[in-house]
């Protein structure tokens, strides 16, 4: 299996002086190809940052970073050219755009990668309907249910028809049923698109979903 | 999507037309402020200038005409009106003095101008009755005196044949002429210099000032400036005297709106500085989210000066159109400048934008992790 993601040494420090907080610790992982990887650990010991670094939305104070095997050098590279073309993020508090409908807020992540308008619509359309939201498209987020907003945030990760999908506490602002729905939606999703994803969770029930578990615990991984 | 910034102000509808109206409002406020000085200039130039004279003298240490107390004695007229540089006989006794005529039952601020007919200081012709009646100046204090009539300014609204009430007696109106207003609308009485000595100055034979007009083939300044060293009065040149009203009318009372000016200057442009810097600073929430989904700098800093100029634009145009509709409803002479008001909304949109362009640059340059979690 091709490696999409590789990480080695990262470390990412908050604050300064005596207040400096590691989040992330010198942490190796590797994610391979078509992988449903969950990073699971208390609350606070790094998942979120972990991710946040695989996917070049927070850049490392140490390490190395691997994307679809090419070195990631924030210095010299327009990081925001990966989050693109190579990346889909799904945030525990959805981040729809509120002034965009379902269908918008899907079309402006091709939108970036310069879609054309009517493809992007079409694709918009055909991922909207896939999550269940056909009756939606023209819903804005404030319309539609926790639930219902997860799933645009899916449709939206998906756009642009990424490499990986890190997927940040999908399910803690969601009950059980909207939570099992919306794993059993992901696995979908996972087999049509062949996508890898990374889900950042706490919810212990949903590890059997997992091809594998990374445990984390005070900014390092106890095991994979 | 080339609509997303018109999505997102309309989005936020309240807040945009609040911070449009901020910048509307500072905008008008100061070419208001501004306007009025310049309608106080032009006010305190236009009477003076339409005198046609071009040496003005008035009693010594009066600091000159219009400034300080003036009281010259007439004889200097026979010595003026033969004066080397002067045009024979164009000498003119003037009284300028402020007044508080009793206008319809109510007392009213003006200036009353006593002038000799035919001569400098005051319109030749009205635009509606007939000008007052000229006495006899050489026949001072006259058995027969002139009737007490008097010319207005056409914009005092009063009609031919009112009378007016002035130091307790009553002057009739006989003519209108062309407004020459003068600071902060202050009208212009004209009549007989004899009648203003009477009822202004103690029925005494002097006036403020006189006026006269130079040899063209003269220099007004040395002629000025020859006459000056006579010890009992001093002498100024048009150019002087207009130095002086502006800085005794104008520029000394207003000293402290000046200062407001210059204070609402800096205000407005920290105001409207903040306005759009906190704005921005409000979307760093979805500046994180853009940039997380792939959006370069260049896209999310396209999308918020888009916003930056359509709001500061808007702002400056309607602060412009509402200052001149507020300048023409003003109860006083507001004249603001054309091209002062294009130098404001100029550097009004350059503070607007490069506000928001520092704010929309502080935003985006950091990691969209952090700028979503709004710890900018």
């Amino acid at each position: 299996m091709a490696i999409v993601v590789e990480g080695t040494g990262l470390t990412k420090r908050f604050g300064s002086g005596d207040a400096t907080v590691v989040a992330v610790d010198s942490v190796d992982i590797r994610i391979e190809e078509s992988e449903l990887v969950m990073l699971m650990g208390d609350s606070g010991c790094g998942k979120t940052t972990l991710i946040s670094l695989l996917g070049c939305i927070l850049t490392p104070d140490d390490g190395e970073l691997h994307i679809d095997g090419e070195p990631i050098n924030p210095e010299v590279q327009d990081l925001s050219v990966i989050r693109r073309e190579k990346i889909g993020f799904v945030f525990q508090l959805f981040h729809l755009l509120p002034y965009l409908t379902a269908l918008e807020n899907v079309m402006v992540a091709m939108d970036l990668a310069r879609t054309k308008t009517t493809e992007a619509e079409n694709r918009a359309t055909k991922l909207l309907t896939q999550v269940g939201l056909s009756e939606r498209f023209h819903h804005r987020p404030a319309q539609l249910s926790g639930g219902e907003k997860q799933r645009v945030s899916f449709a939206r990760a998906l756009a642009n028809r990424p490499k990986i999908i890190f997927a940040d506490e999908p399910t803690a602002n969601l009950d059980s049923r909207q939570s099992d729905n919306l794993m059993s939606l992901i696995q979908e999703l996972r087999q049509e698109h062949q996508t890898t994803i990374a889900i950042v969770t706490h919810h212990e029930g949903l590890k059997e979903n997992a091809d594998r578990v990374v445990q984390m615990k005070d900014g390092r991984i106890l095991a994979t | 999507m080339k609509t997303l910034f018109l999505k997102d102000m309309r989005y936020r509808q309240a807040r945009v037309i609040l911070t449009t109206l901020g910048i509307t409002v500072l905008i008008s406020l100061i070419l208001l402020l501004g306007g009025i000085m310049n309608g106080m200039r032009i006010q305190a130039r236009q009477y003076v200038e339409s005198t046609g004279a071009d040496v003005w003298i008035s009693a010594e240490g009066s600091g000159g005409a219009f400034i300080g107390f003036s009281m010259v004695v007439e004889e200097y007229m026979a010595f003026l009106n033969s004066g080397p540089g002067l045009v024979p006989d164009s000498a003119s006794p003037l009284v300028f003095a402020q007044a508080r005529p009793t206008v319809r039952g109510k007392s009213t601020k003006a200036i009353v101008v006593g002038y000799k007919l035919g001569q400098l200081g005051g319109p030749k012709s009205v635009l509606e009755g007939r000008m007052f009646t000229r006495s006899n100046f050489e026949d001072y204090r006259p058995e027969d005196p002139v009737p007490y009539e008097v010319v207005v300014d056409e914009k005092m609204g009063l009609e031919i044949g009112e009378q007016i009430t002035l130091s307790n007696e009553k002057v009739r109106v006989v003519g209108k002429a062309k407004s020459l207003m003068f600071v902060l609308d202050t009208p212009l009485l004209f009549m007989d210099v004899r009648i203003a000595q009477k009822l202004l100055l103690g029925n005494t034979p002097h006036v403020n000032m006189m006026i006269a007009k130079t040899n063209k083939s003269d220099q007004p300044a040395q002629i000025a400036s020859d006459l000056d060293a006579l010890e009992t009065i001093e002498v100024r040149t048009l150019k002087q005297t207009l130095t002086d009203i502006i800085a005794y009318y104008v520029d000394e009372p207003m000293k402290a709106v000046q200062f407001l000016r210059v204070m609402l200057w800096l205000a407005a442009g920290i105001l409207v500085g903040m306005i759009t810097y906190v704005t921005m600073l409000e979307k760093t929430q979805e500046i994180g989210v853009l940039k997380a989904i792939g959006g370069s700098n260049g896209y999310v800093m396209g999308l918020l000066l888009k916003q930056v100029v359509l709001i500061s634009t808007v702002g400056v145009l309607l602060g412009l159109i509402l200052s001149y509709v507020f300048a023409a409803a003003a109860p006083i002479f507001v004249a603001i400048h054309f091209v002062e008001s294009i130098i404001v909304a100029c550097i009004s949109f350059i503070v607007c934008c490069g506000s928001g362009y520092l704010a929309a640059r502080k935003a985006i340059a950091v990691d969209p992790m952090i700028a979503f979690r709004g710890e900018i």
